[in-house]
């Protein structure tokens, strides 16, 4: 019981340095953030519904889940190598990497579009 | 003309090759011809004119190649036609449309046999059979010739043989059971061991004590005078309408002969008649010094064979029992006070042999076909999950023509290493059996399986074999409503895609 407060305040420390050291984050980076969540929100609610009604078009659902699971990977990905402060990818190109990221895409939906059913 | 000469030429002009030694065919026309040059003997000029000569003969013969052309075509027409005929009248014999045997070979050792056993021999001829009589030691004995078989059927009623005539011997025999031909074999007291080993490779052991037969102290025929049990009142029948028709019978069976056992590793052959329990299988004129090796309901009197080819063969320790004073004796069985004006033999015997000669108990399956429900044609792969009939006929063979077999345990299986369809055929007492199931969800190549092994029916086995194919890409269910959710996500990422990408590159 005596604890609880102190948890609470540290909680809201951590939350506190987090956003503030989050704000300091390129503009560009907190665009593919927010990309990644769209897609792993939209394949929890898929994941959920799935739960619910059952799993009757089994290729349905994997490639709906799938699609999101793939793209906010390769979202993941360009922002790996788009991170200026990522010393790995210093020799690559921006523009490369988004290349890549659309190519990869790309062939991630066709795919997708193919096991849909 | 020189040596050399002459074998030039004869390269030349093979026709010519018999003319150096033969006189000229037409001296005076040489003459005419060739007057003056002929009359010097210059052999060349004459060779010439022969040559001349010949080709003149054979102008003349090709022009009376027609007629012999023609009646060549003739013979050839006259040759076809009586092939043609004797083809008919050998199909005739033993077909597949006809099952039941038309010619039998009997064997016996002595012909007298043929009036003492007439009665058996008369039903036989009376219901269609050819029986060809032959002395077990003939000469002139063959089974097959030029590679066919010569008879349907094979009657041994030659008990005490040691050898028979001609070509036949036990490898013979057996070929001719291994060809799908039928046999009636009958020993007695004095058995051959040649009449042994026949039985022996059938799966059949007669009692190996030569002086043994089968005695009966509780229920032998009774007699005016007290015997030494050796004839035997038999009712101990197997429970089999096909083997033994469908009137029962009510008199014993009279059996005087020797016992046997059947093989314990031979899964073809049955009892027909069977020992009582008090039956065992000793010398009746010596004292039994120790336990009989055949005893009880284990003896086994008359046997039958069924053979995978569906040869049937018939085994019977007593020849007297299909004789006519057996027929038609009087029978009482010891401790029974009724008796039967005539004994079962006649009826037994009879019986027994129509279904050793295929008048009954023969299926055929007719019409295997298949199909998708709701359709007619045949597909030649089907998918899976498909509902499916399968349909065939099955007729019995009833002496004469054939007609519907009705039984409700005909199964198909749609089998893949293991049946993964099991079902039990509906018939319409027509004959027509029909099954209707669900493909399994397993693709592959399966069978349709029929295995049908009953009780003295010939065995039915059918086999088709029918691929199975997956879904094609194009056949899911498509557009499903609970699947929308899915749809939705799948697009709303590629918009977030393009989104995204616009974006991402104009936020500079």
């Amino acid at each position: 019981m005596g604890r609880s407060p102190t948890t609470k305040d540290d909680a809201q420390a951590l939350f506190q340095s987090l956003r503030s050291a989050y704000a300091a984050t390129p503009t560009n980076l907190k665009i593919i953030d927010l990309y990644v969540v769209f897609a792993v929100s939209t394949a929890v609610i898929q994941v959920v519904y799935m739960a619910i009604v059952g799993s009757f078009p089994f290729n349905s659902f994997l490639s709906g889940v799938l699609s999101c699971v793939g793209t906010a990977v390769l979202a993941v990905c360009l922002r790996i190598q788009v991170n200026k402060e990522n010393k790995e990818f210093k020799d690559l190109p921006p523009e490369r990497a988004f290349a890549d990221f659309v190519l990869c895409n790309l062939v991630l939906h066709l795919v997708i579009m193919n096991f849909l059913g | 003309m020189t040596a050399e000469e002459w074998e030039d030429f004869r390269k030349g002009h093979p026709k010519a090759a018999s003319l150096k030694t033969v006189p000229l065919p037409f001296p005076e026309l040489c003459a005419t011809l060739f007057d003056g040059n002929a009359a010097t003997g210059n052999p060349s000029q004459c060779l010439k004119l022969q040559h001349s000569a010949v080709i003149r003969i054979q102008t003349s013969r090709t022009l009376e190649e027609p007629k012999e052309d023609n009646m060549a075509k003739f013979s050839i027409a006259t040759v076809f036609i009586a092939s043609i005929s004797l083809l008919l009248t050998l199909t005739h014999s033993f077909s597949l449309e006809n099952p039941t045997d038309r010619r039998i070979l009997v064997l016996v050792d002595d012909l007298a046999l043929k009036s003492s056993h007439s009665i058996f021999f008369s039903s036989l001829q009376a219901r269609g059979f050819e029986l060809d009589f032959k002395l077990s030691d003939d000469p002139k004995i063959a089974l097959q010739r030029y590679g066919q078989h010569l008879y349907d059927g094979l009657i041994l009623f030659s008990p005490s043989t040691e050898r028979f005539g001609g070509s036949l011997d036990v490898a013979a025999i057996l070929d001719f059971v291994d060809s799908g031909k039928d046999l009636i074999v009958a020993a007695d007291a004095n058995a051959s061991d040649l009449i042994r080993n026949i039985a022996a490779e059938c799966g059949i052991d007669f009692d190996e004590d030569p002086s043994a037969v089968v005695i009966d102290h509780g229920s032998y025929a009774v007699s005016e005078t007290e015997g030494d049990h050796t004839l035997i009142a038999a009712d101990d029948f197997i429970q089999s309408d096909v083997l033994l028709g469908s009137t029962k019978i009510e008199a014993p069976v009279l059996f005087k002969g020797i016992g046997h056992s059947l093989n314990p590793a031979n899964s073809l052959v049955l009892k027909v008649l069977s020992g009582s329990p008090s039956a065992y299988s000793a010398n009746p004129k010596s004292k039994l010094s120790s336990p009989p090796s055949l005893s009880g309901s284990s003896i086994s009197l008359v046997s039958v064979v069924q053979a995978r080819n569906n040869a049937r063969i018939v085994f019977s320790g007593s020849l007297d029992l299909f004789s006519n004073k057996f027929f038609k004796s009087t029978v009482q069985k010891a401790g029974s006070s009724h008796k039967f004006a005539k004994s079962g033999n006649q009826q037994f015997a009879t019986e027994i042999s129509k279904w050793v000669f295929h008048e009954r108990g023969h299926l055929k399956a007719v019409n295997v076909r298949h199909h998708r429900v709701g359709e007619t044609d045949e597909p030649a792969i089907y998918r899976i999950n498909d509902d499916l009939e399968y349909l065939v006929e099955i007729y019995e063979w009833s002496g004469s023509n054939w007609e519907p077999y009705v039984a409700n345990d005909v199964q198909v299986q749609f089998y893949m290493m293991s049946p993964y369809v099991l079902k039990t055929m509906s018939n319409n007492k027509k004959g027509l059996y029909l099954a209707s199931f669900k493909v399994p969800d397993v693709y592959g190549v399966f069978q349709f399986k029929v295995e049908y092994q009953r009780l003295g029916y010939t065995s039915l086995s059918l086999a088709k074999q029918i691929p199975v194919r997956p879904f094609r890409h194009n056949e899911y269910e498509r557009f499903i409503p609970t699947a929308f959710p899915y749809y939705g996500a799948s697009f709303s990422t590629m918009a977030g895609f393009l989104i995204f990408s616009f974006v991402y590159l104009y936020s500079k």
